[in-house]
């Protein structure tokens, strides 16, 4: 009896249900996809695209049974295929192309009207194709799959594609994620709806920002569900960035590691970018903003791309963050320059003896600094590569000479790319700038491209009968290149004051304090003493004889120079150089006309006072000024005069004798005759 | 009447050199001031200076003539009898401002060791010891003043300009004074002729003075 019950059951089995199951499962393909899958079964299907990826061909036939197209031919979807496709291989560039062209056939029964009415299908549509969402062969009715999907596999569905969101300001913003960077984060076995609470399987509303930053504040509102504000305040630095920037601006969202750890393996600069390549800004006391974000490729392509940030700001690392407060911008700008002097060592003692120097000293804090030239310590150039450095960082102050500059012969040669071609920097230096008013040592800018000079002018500026170089070297100290080389240039002889003792100038300060006056004003009151803001010969000679009197030993050194800044940029060609010696040598040349009295300022500037017409030719001016002369040009007047009282004063000795000898010859004849008088 | 040599060549050579190179320089350098018009300021001082080195040159003639020859005593006056000399120069300077008028003898007889009378001793020895050499020294300095940078620009050209400029204005008196003094030999020519031939005619009422030696 039980034989014949199991004999029963297996026949039943293999004869009923097998069959019935063979139906239900491979029997609910179409026939003409019983075909297809002939071939299709096979695992090792595979067709290498265009672009050399491998497009898989395998169909797995239960899962196919199982899905919501199992009843439909294949040639329903992927149309033209028949038998006969083998022989025609298609060309396909790229598995997106496949997609996209696949993808196509789905309107056919699901028209984009209707999909477009599902709200957020419709964005989705336009940034995906149905097969790279849905898939394929294995399409399970959605809401048998959402029932059967856990959440974050159900919401990377669509998100691990290229979505992205436009918002009202023209970003874009991206909604991808990295699937294997989220499953390595730190927040990598959490829901997605623990953070994106408005979200879930079945609801996704549709929203609008105005911008990233907005969507940014908003979803950082969910961290502090794990992460309370006070705890993440316990730190002044974080407490300080929190203020500035949103959390995921400094960690991200979907990849964010364990802290610990990022700062163990991570090399300090790019620590220090975690946060600092985020729009970070710090606000000063006086309410500016300061942008703290460093730009990544600016920094590593600059020339101090090499560096930590610690051999700079040595007083932070990856333990150390001191939070620090500056009145200013500018306060801040000055402070951090500091730190250039640790390797710019030469460039800043240069600087300590520049004009830029002094006029910082003086308080002037919009003196140039470093950075004012050089630009963001983060993005500076290296300055022998840059060379328009030396040009471009002045025009920032100086920008009114730059006509000047772009007339002359030298940056006709810049222009024409001629090496060495002079800038700024090449005649003024680029750190050691000195006032060019003072004395004409900026010929040694000169100088360094024109070698040589004394024997090139010595060519023509000679003294017979013998040429020396030194005479051009005596034209050099007291004439300016730029007053024979700038030919339309007016000229003005400059009458700089001097310590005798230092050999430097007496500042206008020290001359306040010498002469017991207050301010400048005072000064000027016991300079002028008529008061017409013109200084004569005597009050040239006031100002030597008051401080001779307090035992300071001054000189006024002269030089002939043009009139003002724009003309010492003027530089001409040779032809038009002056050489005419009667051009200066004359006491009727016009440049001795315009005279200054130049006093230097504490903050390097000047203060120049308007000198009389002929203060070089009064012999009050001797003394003074015994250290500047122009033979024919600067002759004192007075010694002119005793020049012909000289001559009338020969004259009339011998014509004064000589009257004598006839007043007195009738005495003589009569001695010669012997009468009257001695023999 | 008898002839006493009292110019050698060699200072007539010099004398005449510089005779000429001061008036020259003279009036090179009042061109250079233009005071005078002469030449441009370039050519002006081209001579200007050409005729400082040819008297540069010249001084040392001068200079080493004497030392060589030991005659430098003729321009040092006898400062071991200060009295004497004094007395003797208070007398020529009578002859010269009321003697010489009236038809008084020289009291100075020129000879080759005693050329010089005490008043011409004095201010040939200023003028050929002193003034001369600075003259010289600060127009070198203001022909090249960077070449002489280390005295220059511690003092100042400006005060070397002064020196030379007022010994110019000296020299300009001095060389018309000077010429008129050359006529008061016995004749108007007298020494002017003697500066020539380097013979000077002792008149035949001169003998029985006090000194010797008569030029002027």
């Amino acid at each position: 009896m039980d034989n014949i019950k199991k004999e029963l059951s297996f026949l039943f089995i293999a004869f009923i249900l097998f069959p019935i199951y063979a139906a239900t499962a491979y029997g609910a393909l179409s026939d003409q996809a019983k075909v297809c899958l002939t071939c299709h079964s096979g695992r090792g299907m595979t067709k290498t695209l265009e672009n050399k990826e491998i497009l898989l061909l395998f169909i797995d036939k239960e899962e196919f049974a199982k899905s919501v197209h199992t009843k439909i031919d294949c040639n329903d979807c992927h149309t033209g295929y028949m038998a006969a496709h083998v022989s025609k291989k298609r060309v396909i560039k790229s598995k997106r192309e496949y997609a996209i062209n696949a993808s196509r056939v789905c309107s056919t029964c699901h028209p984009d009207d209707q999909l477009k009415k599902i709200p957020m299908h419709s964005p989705l549509m336009a940034q995906a194709t149905c097969v790279e969402c849905h898939g394929s062969h294995y399409i399970q009715k959605m809401a048998e799959w959402k029932k059967g999907v856990n959440e974050t596999p159900y919401c990377l569905t669509c998100h691990r594609h290229s979505l992205s969101m436009h918002l009202k300001s023209g970003e874009l913003l991206a909604l991808a994620i990295n699937e294997s960077s989220y499953k390595g984060s730190i927040h990598g076995n959490l829901l997605c709806s623990a953070c994106h609470r408005d979200f879930s399987k079945t609801k996704h509303p549709v929203r609008t920002f105005t911008n990233k930053r907005e969507y940014t504040v908003l979803a950082t509102k969910s961290c502090s569900t794990c992460h309370p504000n006070e705890q993440l305040r316990k730190s002044p630095v974080h407490a300080s960035l929190m203020a500035t920037a949103t959390c995921i601006q400094c960690h991200g969202s979907h990849a964010i590691k364990g802290m610990k750890i990022q700062k163990i393996g991570m090399d300090e600069s790019q620590y220090c970018l975690t946060c600092h390549r985020g729009r970070l800004s710090m606000t000063m006391r006086n309410g500016e903003s300061l942008s703290v974000y460093i730009d990544e490729s600016s920094l590593k392509s600059s020339a101090h791309g090499t560096l930590k940030c610690t051999a700079c700001h040595t007083i932070f690392s990856k333990t150390q963050h001191p939070v620090r407060a500056f009145n200013n911008k500018r306060e801040y700008t000055l402070i951090n320059t500091e730190l250039c002097k640790k390797c710019h060592q030469n460039a800043s003692t240069q600087y300590e003896s520049s004009i830029h120097s002094a006029l910082f000293k003086s308080g002037n804090t919009k003196a140039p600094h470093c950075t004012d030239c050089h630009g963001n310590a983060h993005s500076v150039a290296l300055a022998k590569t840059d060379k328009t450095i030396g040009l471009t960082s002045c025009n920032k102050c100086h920008g009114e000479l730059n006509s000047s500059y772009e007339a002359s012969v030298h940056n006709i040669a810049r222009i024409q790319g001629k090496a060495n071609a002079p800038v700024c920097s090449s005649c003024h230096n680029a750190h050691n700038i000195e006032s060019t008013k003072m004395t004409t040592k900026i010929k040694e800018g000169c100088f360094k491209c024109h070698k040589d000079m004394g024997k090139v002018h010595n060519k023509w500026l000679k003294n017979p009968p013998i040429k020396t170089a030194t005479f051009a070297g005596a034209h050099f100290d007291v004439v300016s290149c730029a007053a024979c080389h700038s030919p339309q240039a007016t000229r003005r002889i400059h009458l700089s004051l001097f310590d005798c003792k230092t050999g430097k100038p007496l500042t206008e300060e020290d001359i306040i304090k010498l002469l017991d006056t207050t301010d400048a004003a005072g000064l000027m009151k016991k300079i002028d003493t008529n008061g017409d803001k013109i200084i004569e010969g005597k009050e040239l000679w006031g100002i030597f004889s008051m401080l001779w009197s307090k035992g300071v030993r001054t000189t006024f050194t002269g030089k002939m120079d043009v009139s003002n800044s724009a003309e010492a940029h003027q530089l001409g060609t040779k032809k038009e150089a002056t050489r005419e010696c009667d051009k200066c040598h004359h006491p009727e040349s016009p440049y001795f006309e315009n005279v200054f009295i130049v006093i230097s300022k504490a903050d390097g500037g000047t203060t120049v006072l308007p000198a009389e017409k002929g203060v070089l030719n009064s012999i009050y001016s001797i003394i003074p000024a015994r250290k500047f002369y122009a033979i024919g040009g600067t002759n004192i007047s007075l010694f002119d005069i005793l020049f012909y009282v000289a001559l009338i004063g020969g004259i009339a000795v011998p014509i004064g004798h000589l009257s004598l000898r006839i007043i007195f010859s009738p005495i003589k004849s009569l001695r010669k005759m012997g009468k009257g008088g001695k023999k | 009447m008898k002839k006493i040599y009292l110019h050698p060549l060699p200072i007539r050579i010099w004398h005449w050199v510089n005779a000429g190179g001061f008036i020259v320089l003279i009036l090179t350098g009042a061109n250079i001031r233009n005071i005078l018009n002469l030449f441009s300021v370039e050519t002006a001082v081209e001579i200007h200076s050409w005729l400082g080195f040819v008297l540069l040159a010249n001084y040392f003639i001068w200079l080493l003539y004497y030392l060589l020859t030991l005659n430098i005593k003729i321009y040092i006056p006898p400062l071991h009898h200060p009295i004497e000399f004094a007395k003797k120069a208070l007398r020529q300077a009578i002859f010269y401002g009321y003697g010489l008028m009236v038809g008084d003898e020289n009291p100075h007889h020129s000879t080759s060791d005693n050329k010089f009378n005490p008043m011409q001793q004095m201010s040939y020895l200023m003028i050929m010891t002193v003034l001369i050499p600075v003259q010289i020294i600060t127009g070198l300095f203001l022909w090249d003043p960077k070449l002489f940078s280390p005295i220059v620009d511690v003092v100042g050209i400006q005060i070397f300009d002064l020196i030379h400029v007022l010994l110019w204005i000296f020299f300009s008196a001095f060389m018309i004074v000077h010429f008129y003094l050359a006529t008061l030999g016995h004749t108007t020519w007298a020494h002017i002729i003697a500066m020539f031939t380097g013979y000077e005619e002792e008149h035949e009422e001169h003998g029985h003075g006090e000194e010797h030696g008569h030029s002027h």
